[in-house]
């Protein structure tokens, strides 16, 4: 008789782990989902302050910079690009557009003194370089969060019972416009001298 | 004639021993699994850009307002967890059992945090852990807490030149008078062996939280949430939740702090810097009101902006304080799981060997 307790806790104690680590692991990939949701939503909450104030930008600025026009242009026409129903890559894609013309937008009024000294371009400047700060690190957690879930679903033990719950990886919200189209490095041969 | 009448008792004993040892290790490595999981599951977050909700942080301990003195070494912290256990002969007693923390501040590099850790779960490794001599002698790190239990955290000028010009005499280890802590727990028995053992988190050592980021104001019960013992503490004892009872009914109990007080409710008066002129006795000699930007400087060490975010347990994240950077707290709780499962192949092995050794022979 103790021989047979002794067997069934022999095998007991195995199933009691796996058990374990299977409900744990549920659990933990159920709350990295619910992390990346949140940090998603973080980011929605970021981009559109953003997109409620570049408007308020570029009217301030649009009357001196009248020789200026392309690179309002590209503000204006990123922040109309920007659309809260595209997927997550896309509207990465978008918002680094944005970034990018916000800072050549900073770089022109830098040239303006009389912009520099407007007390409400400096305060618009000041809040959009915050919100800007803010996407970059929720950015960084969402990238982190979706990272640390797409490694876990495609690792042990995770990756057994991924295809059960319907756990697939979720895409990253990208980190500069054209990152996945590096610029061209090649080296050309210059005109050939005569 | 049965194996059991061959196996000495020692053996048997040590198979049962096994088996709980095993069975213990296991339990605590199913839990470090736990713990792994949720130190690896969660992206830590920039303070600067800190968001409402779980989240985690990591960086460096600062003092808040205040900081600990711990019972053993007299260290400044914001955490203790104190034992001094005396072993006589086979019998064993707890002289000290200690464990108190206050509100710190986590330093990101990019902002700071305000932590309170009421209800939270420490992983922290031992800073002192040593026992007395063969001959009863204690040991060279045992310094016991003869002061007061709390520091300011940054003392004022004036302060700290008069403590550096003091000259300290050592504390001498005297097993029938020495404090720790005012308590007086190393009096009595003596003749027993002691081992010490003291877990602190200090100013300086980095720490990783995770736990619940919510708004100061809406803490629970913002007054004791930086009591790692909770409110209830001295409230739970019957006897003395009766005498206020009783207080209550003989209406006795002032709910003014002024009332119940006086002077000493005045911010600053404990530490002779009040914050408005005090009631005295017209022969007393006046106490000097504080300037205006002392009284702005401690305000800003004591007071907390209603809106300003802070980590605290939360309804569905317990606040777990860990020693070290994510990658060291996810290290020690997948070597304590590595543990476990070693354990569960030692019960395992002791349940078989503690059956063949009741098992009669056929």
């Amino acid at each position: 008789m103790p021989l047979v307790a002794a067997a069934v806790f022999a095998v007991v104690l195995p199933l009691i782990l796996v058990a374990f680590v299977l409900y744990t692991t549920y659990n933990a990939v159920v709350a990295m989902q619910q992390r990346i949701d949140k940090a998603w939503a973080n980011i929605e909450v970021s981009l559109e302050q953003r997109h409620d104030e570049l408007p308020n930008l570029v009217e301030a600025v649009r009357d001196v910079m009248a020789y200026e026009q392309d690179v309002l242009e590209r503000v204006t026409t990123a922040r109309s690009a920007y659309s809260p129903s595209e997927p997550v890559a896309r509207q990465g894609a978008v918002s680094a557009e944005t970034s990018s013309a916000i800072r050549s937008l900073f770089a022109v009024v830098e040239r303006y003194p009389q912009l520099r000294s407007a007390d409400n371009v400096a305060a618009l400047q000041a809040e959009i370089q915050r919100l800007e700060g803010l996407i970059a690190d929720r950015r960084e957690l969402y990238n982190d969060s979706v990272y640390r879930y797409n490694t876990t679903i495609a690792q042990i033990p995770a990756n057994m019972v991924a295809g059960l719950f319907g756990w697939r990886p979720r895409e990253f919200f990208a980190a500069e416009p054209g990152a996945a189209n590096p610029p061209d490095a090649t080296l050309r041969p210059g005109p050939s001298p005569t | 004639m049965g194996v059991a009448a061959v196996t000495p008792s020692q053996f048997v004993g040590l198979a049962v021993l096994g088996l709980l040892a095993g069975l213990g290790l296991f339990g605590r490595g199913l839990l470090a699994y736990r713990r792994r999981s949720l130190v690896s599951g969660i992206a830590t977050s920039r303070i600067a850009s800190l968001a409402a909700g779980e989240v985690r942080v990591s960086g460096t301990v600062r003092a808040a307002a205040v900081t600990l003195v711990s019972p053993l070494q007299s260290r400044p912290c914001v955490y203790f967890r104190s034992r001094v256990v005396e072993t006589f002969g086979r019998e064993r007693r707890t002289v000290l059992a200690e464990e108190r923390g206050v509100d710190f501040l986590v330093d990101d590099g990019s902002g700071q945090v305000h932590v309170f850790p009421r209800a939270a779960r420490f992983d922290l490794p031992a800073r002192f852990a040593d026992r007395d001599g063969a001959l009863g002698d204690a040991p060279a790190g045992l310094q016991p807490n003869a002061g007061p239990e709390i520091a300011l955290a940054a003392p004022d000028r004036e302060a700290a030149i008069a403590d550096l010009l003091t000259v300290h005499q050592p504390a001498a280890i005297d097993r029938g008078s020495a404090g720790l802590g005012g308590a007086g727990v190393l009096t009595g028995l003596g003749g027993g062996r002691r081992e010490y053992s003291e877990l602190r988190l200090e100013p300086g050592d980095v720490v990783t939280v995770i736990g619940t980021a919510l708004p100061f104001a809406d803490l629970p019960d913002p007054a004791n949430a930086d009591r790692v013992d909770g409110p209830l503490g001295a409230l739970a004892d019957p006897e003395i939740a009766a005498d206020l009872e009783a207080a209550r009914a003989a209406g006795t109990l002032v709910g003014d702090p002024q009332a119940a007080w006086g002077n000493a409710a005045i911010e600053g008066f404990g530490i002779g810097q009040p914050v408005r002129a005090p009631v005295l006795d017209p022969a007393a000699t006046p106490e000097p009101v504080a300037p205006p930007a002392t009284d702005s400087a401690a305000r800003g060490r004591f007071e907390i902006a209603p809106d300003a975010l802070v980590l605290a347990s939360g309804p569905t994240t317990p606040l777990a304080i860990l020693a070290g950077s994510p990658g060291e707290a996810a290290g020690r709780a997948e070597d304590a799981f590595l543990l476990g499962l070693a354990g569960a192949v030692l019960a395992i092995a002791s349940a078989v060997v503690l059956a063949l050794s009741l098992s009669p022979i056929r």
